[in-house]
């Protein structure tokens, strides 16, 4: 087996296909770490900025009624330093929630705040033609399928063509041996290159001091070069199925590039696109409806009760209702609608899962923090500090006996003065373990169809007629 | 004896399994992208239609002339299904005020969309092709020449009394051929799929035959291609990685490499941030004169008798982005306590004087912010343009644009109409005298009427204009396809068999 495997690799790495490999991967993985080390520390300072002087904004207000009712300002999400293996579309993404407060038309109050999440549309004023970002997800779900079938296409079929395969296997060696030994042979052979390029650009990657890369990242590029090596288990497992099963390597080669171009450059897309339309999400201006008449409803209901009572500490009390109401539906109103936008997209990018590329991106970003499900992370975060600052609030309104303990009006809130290191501060965190519940089950498809094909090109060999 | 020659490999190529799997690959891509981007569209010009619906809605529901929300919007371009360009991406309606000059980089997006769904990137015919037909192209040439040579054939023919170029000559003109049946066939199913759902005028038909002759090209570029390496090489298997390799590159790597690697040049902080300044100088200077004219009344301050009792607001600002200049005071009164009605005299000479003002500010600085986008965005934009032309699929990809009307000329067509449409509407309340006039600023009269102010239309630019800008880019193509069958003309005749 190891003898076929060498032979194999010997084979390869004088041909053609070998360097022009080499020189692409190479080429491509350098760009990579070039353009990250040029974007990821402006990206950082302006993180840092925005989150700082948000922060401080937060920080240096005293007041319990004004921390209450302005609430803890604009969050950030913090980019991710493995942003060059997958680019996940962040640029598409925003990269923030917004704690909105409302002057009220009706008196020159202002509103409590709620939590909004911006839609960002960055590509709005974007002229630039259409470009996919060098990302590690392009370079191995693209390119690197390519070149492993452009490896496997030819391996039996090839070899058929000349009338070794009749020769190799007159030997006494049994015919899954030979299959091993061709797909170890043609492992090691795109590996070498693609390892090569790797780690060039973790060289250039980690020796740059702009970028730092901690324990926990370095984990994750192992988990994520371990997933890459699955996936090009699954070409090459692919083009062994079918160069066995065809007899001239040409009409082979035909096939496979056929079965990529329609799997991995058009599948993803096109699937996606139909399935975004079984669950549309309300329109914009339909959620714009339903808040309207929400509010309306909770201040007609205001006004009603205002008017049957003259007492003023009574009125007060239903002021603070009102208040507290209105800012807690209109946050419900807004969550209800980012979800249903996400659910949208999750729906249509559960089915591109027919497509292997589409699970390798998944995957990729997912190990990367980058994308939707780091989105999605980032607003559960959001949502959970969102509940510890208003508690926050109400213990410290509780705390303080000489309160009113009237929620929503100044007078009616504590005077004390609020210590700036109590407040409760945004922490954006990423938990591996969250990332391995959400890749369970890409990695489960993922190796299923390697073994399906593997099993298939087993098959298919067993019963090839030389 | 060409047509002999031309007979056999006809034969030859449409006998092949790969003729047949390519014809079906394509057919199929092609067709399942046509419904999804015919729902897309149909999808899109509803929204329109909503929305043009709405802005009329809100446009009657003013109350004063100050208050006129008047917003036009973007139709989506049928041929979008074709190569949709920016029409998607940019935004599709746009406020049209005296006191702002709408551009590209200020319009919106109707919210009917759901942002996220921007991941997916929305396949066009033309995306379809530009991958497929290239693939096509150097799948049939690739062992053309080296194939017969391998198989000694090629001896054969030459033993006969042909000139190599003949030879040449048949050869390229059965493969494409043969490679025009997938073509054709697609764009008819695709067509068929079209019309049935939306009408399309000659000067759209005429603009598909644009983009169908320029997909021509394009295959015959990369057919060539591959026919280069085919004269080239000794053997189809060293063609065959070759043609794969490059096909790899041109088609992927190349687009998204040459993107990566030109970094934006030079300073756009900077120069974003001089423009601000000039702008803002352009800025204080009508914040001057208005201030001037106040006092001059005897109503300066922002909190005065007489800002009180109209409700006073004015903002003038410059966006730190796009620049945008913004100058803006509207004022909304259902009625005037009968005691400040002393001040609408002053009120009405007050929008009288700075109104104007406003626009005739907004046009200067218009000068300095056109300058600035020209230098900033749109150069930039256009270098990497020229950059992805390197490329056959970058040209194929311009030209297409062009064709559609969906490039960046022809999305500019629309926010120049619209900056028309803001004159057509100074010059209306010019006529109606409106800056001077009590429904200026009060609502006691009841909504102003606005049924007599023109209303937007825009045509896409005639069919000329399409060609004219797609030109350029059909030369390149051809020129590329001359070189290249010279170039193969010349090593086919030193080549030894």
């Amino acid at each position: 087996m190891w003898h076929i495997a060498k032979r194999e690799l010997y084979d390869n790495l004088n041909s053609l296909r070998f360097a022009l490999a080499t020189v692409l991967l190479l080429a491509l993985m350098l760009t990579n770490a070039v353009v990250h080390l040029r974007e990821h520390p402006v990206r950082m300072q302006k993180y840092r900025d925005a989150a700082t002087q948000s922060l401080n904004t937060l920080t240096s207000r005293t007041d319990l009624y004004d921390l209450a009712q302005k609430g803890p300002g604009r969050l950030y999400k913090k980019p991710s330093p493995l942003r060059f293996c997958a680019d996940g579309g962040d640029s598409l993404l925003p990269t923030l929630t917004d704690a909105a407060s409302y002057f009220w038309s009706t008196n020159t109050s202002r509103s409590f705040w709620r939590m909004t999440y911006p839609s960002a549309t960055p590509n709005l004023k974007n002229i630039d033609p259409d470009a996919t970002k060098i990302d590690w997800a392009f370079v191995i779900g693209y390119v690197l399928s390519l070149i492993a079938l452009l490896f496997t296409f030819d391996s039996v079929s090839g070899e058929r063509e000349h009338g070794t395969l009749r020769l190799m296997l007159a030997n006494p060696i049994p015919r899954y041996t030979v299959l091993i030994g061709k797909f170890l042979g043609a492992f090691i052979s795109v590996n070498i290159p693609f390892v090569i390029a790797v780690l060039m650009n973790l060289l250039v990657i980690s020796t740059s001091r702009a970028v730092h890369l901690g324990v926990n990242e370095w984990g994750r590029l192992g988990i994520i070069v371990g997933i890459s090596l699955l996936y090009l288990c699954l070409f090459l497992a692919l083009g062994l199925l079918v160069s066995a099963r065809v007899k001239q390597s040409a009409v082979s080669l035909v096939i496979l590039l056929l079965i990529w171009v329609s799997s991995v450059i058009f599948m993803p897309n096109t699937f996606a696109s139909i399935a975004s339309r079984f669950s549309p999400a309300r329109s914009y201006d339909a959620f714009q409806e339903d808040r309207r008449q929400t509010r309306r409803a909770i201040l007609e209901a205001y006004y009603t009760q205002r008017e049957r009572t003259e007492d003023p500490s009574k009125r007060m009390l239903i002021q603070s209702e009102y208040v507290t109401e209105d800012a807690m539906q209109d946050g419900r109103l807004r969550q209800a609608y980012l979800s249903e936008r996400i659910a949208q997209v999750s729906q249509a990018r559960a089915i591109t899962r027919i497509s292997p590329v589409a699970i390798i991106q998944h995957l990729l970003e997912v190990f990367a923090g980058t994308g939707l499900e780091r989105h999605l992370q980032f607003v559960d975060n959001v949502q959970l500090y969102d509940r510890e600052y208003r508690e926050f609030i109400t213990d410290t309104e509780r705390a303080d006996p000489e309160s009113p303990h009237i929620i929503g009006i100044r007078d009616g809130m504590s005077k004390k003065k609020v210590l700036p290191e109590s407040i409760p501060t945004f922490e954006d965190t990423l938990s591996l373990s969250k990332d391995f519940n959400t890749a369970t089950m890409d990695l489960l498809l993922l190796t299923l169809f390697v073994v399906v094909l593997l099993a298939g090109a087993y098959l298919a060999f067993v019963r090839v007629e030389v | 004896m060409l047509k002999t020659l031309i007979r056999r490999e006809l034969l030859d190529n449409l006998m092949t399994f790969r003729f047949a799997a390519v014809l079906l690959i394509t057919l199929l891509l092609v067709v399942a992208n046509t419904v999804v981007l015919v729902q897309d569209y149909e999808q899109r010009l509803e929204s329109y239609s909503d929305s043009v619906k709405r802005h009329q809605q809100d446009l009657d529901n003013s109350k004063t002339y100050s208050t006129a929300y008047l917003f036009v919007d973007r139709a989506p371009n049928p041929l979008s299904i074709f190569n949709v360009g920016l029409d998607k991406r940019l935004g599709n309606y746009i406020g049209i005020y005296h006191g702002f000059m709408p551009t590209l980089w200020d319009a919106r997006m109707h919210g009917t969309d759901n942002p996220f769904i921007a991941f997916f990137s929305s396949i066009d015919i033309v995306f379809v092709f530009e991958v497929i037909l290239s693939l096509m192209g150097l799948i049939f040439a690739y062992d053309a020449i080296a194939g017969e040579r391998e198989r000694g054939t090629l001896r054969l023919v030459l033993a006969q009394p042909i000139g190599r170029g003949q030879i040449l000559l048949a050869k390229y003109i059965s493969a494409m051929a043969c490679l025009l049946v997938p073509l054709i066939l697609s764009l008819l199913f695709a067509l068929l799929l079209l019309t049935r759902s939306i009408p399309l005028s000659t000067a759209d038909f005429l603009r598909i035959a644009g983009i169908v002759l320029t997909s021509f090209a394009y295959l015959s570029v990369f057919y060539l291609i591959g026919l280069l390496i085919s004269v080239a090489t000794r053997r189809t298997g060293t063609a065959l990685m070759l043609a794969m390799f490059i096909w790899g590159f041109l088609i992927l790597v190349y687009p998204n490499l040459i993107r990566a690697t030109v970094s934006p040049g030079g300073d756009i902080q900077a120069r974003v941030k001089t423009a601000q300044n000039q702008i803002q100088q352009v800025l204080d200077e009508y914040e001057r004169e208005r201030q001037k004219f106040l006092e001059n009344e005897g109503i300066a301050g922002e909190m005065s008798e007489f800002s009180k009792a109209l409700g006073f607001y004015h903002e003038a600002h410059v966006n730190s982005v796009t620049l945008t200049t913004y100058i803006e005071s509207i004022s909304v009164l259902s009625e005037i306590r009968p005691d400040f009605e002393k001040y609408v005299p002053v009120a009405k000479r007050y929008y009288n004087f700075i109104e104007p003002l406003a626009a005739r500010t907004v046009e200067k600085a218009w000068r300095v912010r056109k300058q600035a986008l020209e230098e900033i965005y749109v150069k930039q934009a256009l270098t990497d343009r020229t950059l992805l032309k390197l490329s056959p699929v970058g040209i194929y990809d311009a030209a297409t644009q062009a064709w559609a009307g969906t490039d960046l000329l022809g999305l500019r067509d629309f926010f120049e109409a619209a900056q028309r449409y803001r004159k057509v509407k100074i010059d209306y309340l010019y006529a109606k005298d409106a800056f001077s006039s009590r429904e200026w600023f009060v609502a006691d009269k009841g909504p102003v009427d606005w049924s007599t102010l023109p209303t937007f239309t825009f045509q896409r630019s005639d069919v000329g204009t399409n060609a004219k800008r797609a030109l350029p880019d059909m030369f390149l193509l051809l020129i590329c396809n001359l070189v290249l069958f010279m170039v193969i003309v010349l090593i086919f005749l030193k080549s030894e068999v």
